[in-house]
């Protein structure tokens, strides 16, 4: 215990919580010699609660030694290239480690916490509009300064910051796992900004959770104005915590591109990269380009709602369109961001599943790139409804409905390499089936939406979070859970249970098809998004009711895996070799990979991905004598 | 470091460089007061850009792999100088954003109380020290510290001295005028708000780049970069450029585009 509390993750939650405090005091200290109210609702102003907020976030990474290096670099003291750790067991991933595969796995952890607390608050939600008419979240409950209600309009709109912020560090946590290996790399190509983007995250992460309890607020994940300008100060904060996520999200893509630019194996040209590595680059691609459009949409509300400059105050002459535009400019592409490295999970693990090569390589590593680079023009489809200029809706309309191209090239290219394949079906193969099938739904209610006259009628509806929910949990919850069972050996050197994961998959794909066919039922019959209560006129409280069910039971496939995850850490069966009958370099050497990966460097002699094929061979290692030590 | 060209002549190259950079600023400004034209406002911008890109910020030295051993100072600086471009390449996007907003809030106006001769002044003083950094990054890569640390420590006080320009006084010029950002003055509209995030944003990346300056400066003076090794001075110098990019689109943006309103 004692060791927890000395540990860089508990010094820099302290530190956080003493910076935010002398933030918090600074700006209350100056309002007080100005004259200005030093107290409000929540005890500290909003100006106030901002710097502290902010002030917060750098002590944490201050406080945890996340940017002790570079602090010395500054002063001129040199520092080892990599440091070897000197924590065992999960003392590691509590503390600052440049190791990839440690971040990796740290990444994955904040992840997993995160689905669980923004999946929790879906079921609150869930729960009160199970039937029409308010059950428990009344107008009389009052708790974080918020009656029932307002509450509601809380969770459901961190449901959805939480569960993206959860998105982007899951990603981040299978690519900094597995890129560096696919790619025969030691480390990511900077180690330090590797861990710095994984610390941000967490006082990121407590800046969004902070918002609940300073009031909430009501403007669900998008955070337009006008309504943003007015909620309470709980708006600051996320703001705050998205601005900060977004730079975890920045400088984790940096590197990402840099170290498959400069640190791929010998012989690894573009065309033999694994499959996984193009679709981290496109992502990487857009985050690291896009993310900064929703930093300043919400750093300009955030100085709207501090100084009164007039950006989206139509009264002042401002524009509240333009923030959806900047908005949306992001937060578009972010849904490629998030699907782009799932469907990449699928194309590389399908043919380790079906033995048979992975049918059009070249098209496929293609389609990645044509999603990010098309998805770059297609942001206006959100904003139809908006009052923006006419005439910008069909080519937004066009450019949206192109998308369905590069991605059907992607689903060609899977059921080609299914066709007379020798098919297995272990769990993470379940779970990759699972994302095609959810995806191929998640893809086909996207038109309707892309079609500007359809989309006037389902535009704000249920069918749109139905379709929302298709996509992500086909582009990334099954990809991420498959990924978690395929490299939890490679990282544990130990199983997770077969039985244990046929339940957890069992039970939540038939719930999931539930869930989405029932939001886009209730929306088509003309259920709105967000709104805590409906009509019971509408007809449709027995689809509520079993949508309700349908969610619960959701969460308890995810509570059969956690129990799997934790309880195969110590008691999984044991499994050092290539338990999945793989080519990729990763499982040509025992498990758990060592500190510094390969110990013999390999060389790229063939194709990745010929499965089945007499005599064909993807990587060769060298011999430690002939090219000395990496 | 290889060198295509002696240092007189590195030198040379600087002066030229930055002679092309004041001719197309005081052009640009006499344009400005004469034609009105945006469109050859852009296109100078542009071309005073693309100056800089290559000439002081060395674009071209991303595309140098030569096959050098993975472990050796050059290549992992090849790494770094990939990183560096990907963050300005990152960062350009918040300033193109800003510029989108200008463009949508403020179209072919400008705010009249900005003092044009101020602007002009705070573009210079910029421009200068971009000179400067230039001289005193050449001179470092011949391996001539004393030469750097002088040439960067004007950059330093010119930077400074740009920062205070626009922070102190041109703020407080245009507040006085009456371009505010607070509450209450609906006369103003948008403008004020669009002025002061703007520069503001900007000025918080001069400050950045002044504190990098320092640190290396620091660190030249500990005797800690040669001719052969020195990333950290050649970071700073390719931020310190990017900041007088940033600004070479932002001066017409603010001060020039369109009518004084």
């Amino acid at each position: 215990m004692k060791r927890f509390f000395s540990s860089a993750l508990s010094l820099g939650l302290l530190w956080q919580f003493l910076g935010t405090l002398l933030g918090a005091g600074l700006v209350t200290g100056i309002r007080a010699l100005m004259g200005l109210s030093i107290t409000d609702t929540f005890f500290f102003t909003e100006p106030a609660w901002v710097m502290g907020g902010f002030t917060g976030a750098i002590a944490f990474l201050f406080g945890s030694g996340a940017v002790s290096d570079w602090m010395k670099w500054a002063r001129g003291i040199d520092t080892p290239d990599h440091h070897e750790d000197h924590h065992t067991g999960w003392e590691k991933y509590v503390n600052v480690s440049l190791d990839h595969k440690v971040i990796g796995i740290q990444y994955t952890i904040v992840a997993l916490l995160l689905i669980s607390i923004g999946g929790l608050f879906a079921l609150i939600f869930r729960t009160e509009l199970a039937w029409s008419e308010l059950q428990f979240l009344t107008v009389d409950i009052k708790l974080f300064g918020q009656n029932g209600p307002q509450l509601y309009n809380t969770l459901m709109s961190l449901h959805g910051m939480i569960m993206i912020v959860s998105i982007l560090l899951g990603i981040a946590g299978i690519i900094n796992y597995a890129v560096p290996l696919l790619l025969g790399a030691m480390d990511m190509a900077f180690p330090r900004l590797n861990a710095f983007s994984f610390w941000v995250s967490v006082p990121a992460a407590v800046l969004l959770l902070m918002s609940l309890f300073l009031g909430g607020f009501d403007t669900g994940w998008t955070g337009y104005p006008p309504l943003s300008v007015r909620a309470p100060v709980g708006m600051q904060m996320f703001f705050l915590g998205v601005f900060v996520a977004g730079w975890s999200s920045i400088l984790g893509a940096l590197n990402v591109i840099a170290t498959v630019l400069r640190m791929r194996a010998k012989g690894m040209n573009a065309m033999r990269m694994p499959i996984f590595v193009w679709a981290a680059i496109a992502t990487s691609l857009i985050a690291l380009t896009a993310t900064q459009l929703i930093g300043l949409s919400f750093q300009l509300v955030m100085f709207q709602r501090l100084f009164g400059m007039g950006f989206f105050d139509a009264a002042k002459g401002g524009n509240p369109v333009l923030f959806q535009h900047l908005f949306w400019f992001y937060s578009h592409p972010a849904v490629y961001v998030f699907i782009l490295p799932g469907l990449g999970v699928i194309s590389e693990l399908l043919p380790v599943f079906a033995r048979k090569p992975l049918f059009g390589y070249r098209w496929i590593a293609m389609s990645s790139l044509g999603i990010a680079l098309v998805g770059f023009v297609v942001w206006a489809h959100h904003m139809f409804t908006s009052g923006m200029n006419e005439y910008l809706r069909v080519p937004f309309m066009y450019s949206t409905l192109l998308v369905a191209i590069p991605t059907g090239v992607k689903f060609f290219s899977w059921v080609a390499t299914l066709w007379k394949g020798k098919i297995t079906t272990p769990t993470p193969m379940l779970f990759v089936l699972g994302g095609i099938i959810v995806f191929l739904l998640g893809g086909l209610s996207g038109p309707p939406n892309a079609t500007v006259s359809t989309d006037l009628h389902l535009h704000d509806t249920y069918f749109i979070v139905g379709h929302f929910h298709d996509t992500i949990f086909g582009g990334f919850v099954f990809p991420f859970f498959a990924a978690i069972y395929y490299w939890f050996p490679k990282a544990t050197g130990r199983r997770m249970s077969e039985t244990l994961g046929k339940w957890h998959f069992w039970l939540m794909t038939p719930s999931f098809f539930v869930l989405t066919f029932g939001m886009m039922y209730i929306g088509l019959i003309g259920m709105r998004r967000r709104i805590v209560d409906f009509d019971p006129a509408l007809g449709i409280d027995t689809a509520h009711m079993i949508l309700t069910i349908a969610g619960y039971l959701i969460g308890v496939s995810v509570l059969v895996f956690f129990y799997n995850f934790f309880n195969s850490i110590k008691n999984g069966e044991k499994a050092e070799g290539n338990v999945w009958n793989s080519r990729s370099p990763e499982w040509q050497v025992p498990s758990p990979m060592p500190a510094h990966n390969y110990e013999q460097p390999f060389e790229v002699v063939g194709e990745p991905y010929d499965y089945g094929l007499e005599g064909s061979q993807y990587v060769k290692f060298i011999s430690p004598a002939k090219s000395g030590h990496k | 470091m290889s060198h295509t060209m002696d240092k007189k002549a590195a030198f040379g190259q600087g002066v030229i460089i930055f002679v092309y950079l004041a001719i197309l600023t005081i052009l640009e400004f006499f344009v400005a007061v004469t034609f009105k034209s945006v469109s050859i406002l852009i296109v100078v911008a542009v071309i005073k850009a693309a100056l800089v890109v290559y000439y002081y910020m060395h674009v071209y030295k991303l595309n140098n792999d030569d096959g050098s051993d993975e472990n050796s100072y050059k290549y992992k600086t090849g790494t770094n100088r990939i990183g560096l471009w990907l963050f300005l390449l990152s960062d350009a996007f918040v300033f193109a954003g800003l510029l989108v907003m200008r463009a949508n809030l403020l179209g072919l106006t400008h705010p009249h109380q900005l003092d044009q001769n101020l602007g002009l002044a705070v573009t210079a003083v910029l421009l200068v020290s971009s000179f400067f950094m230039n001289r005193g990054e050449t001179a470092m890569s011949y391996g001539d510290v004393k030469g750097f640390m002088n040439n960067t420590l004007i950059t330093f006080v010119l930077g400074l001295g740009f920062f205070l320009g626009v922070v102190l006084v041109e703020w407080r010029l245009a507040a006085h005028e009456g371009l505010t950002a607070s509450f209450g003055n609906p006369a103003v509209g948008p403008m004020g708000g669009v002025f002061y995030m703007m520069t503001g944003m900007h000025a918080f990346h001069v400050l950045t780049g002044l504190i990098f300056l320092g640190v290396v400066w620091n660190n030249a003076r500990k005797g800690l970069y040669t001719a052969e090794k020195h990333w950290g001075v050649e970071a700073a110098a390719v931020y310190w450029h990017f900041v007088d990019l940033v600004w070479i689109f932002f001066y017409p943006a603010l001060y020039l585009i369109g009518k004084a309103v």
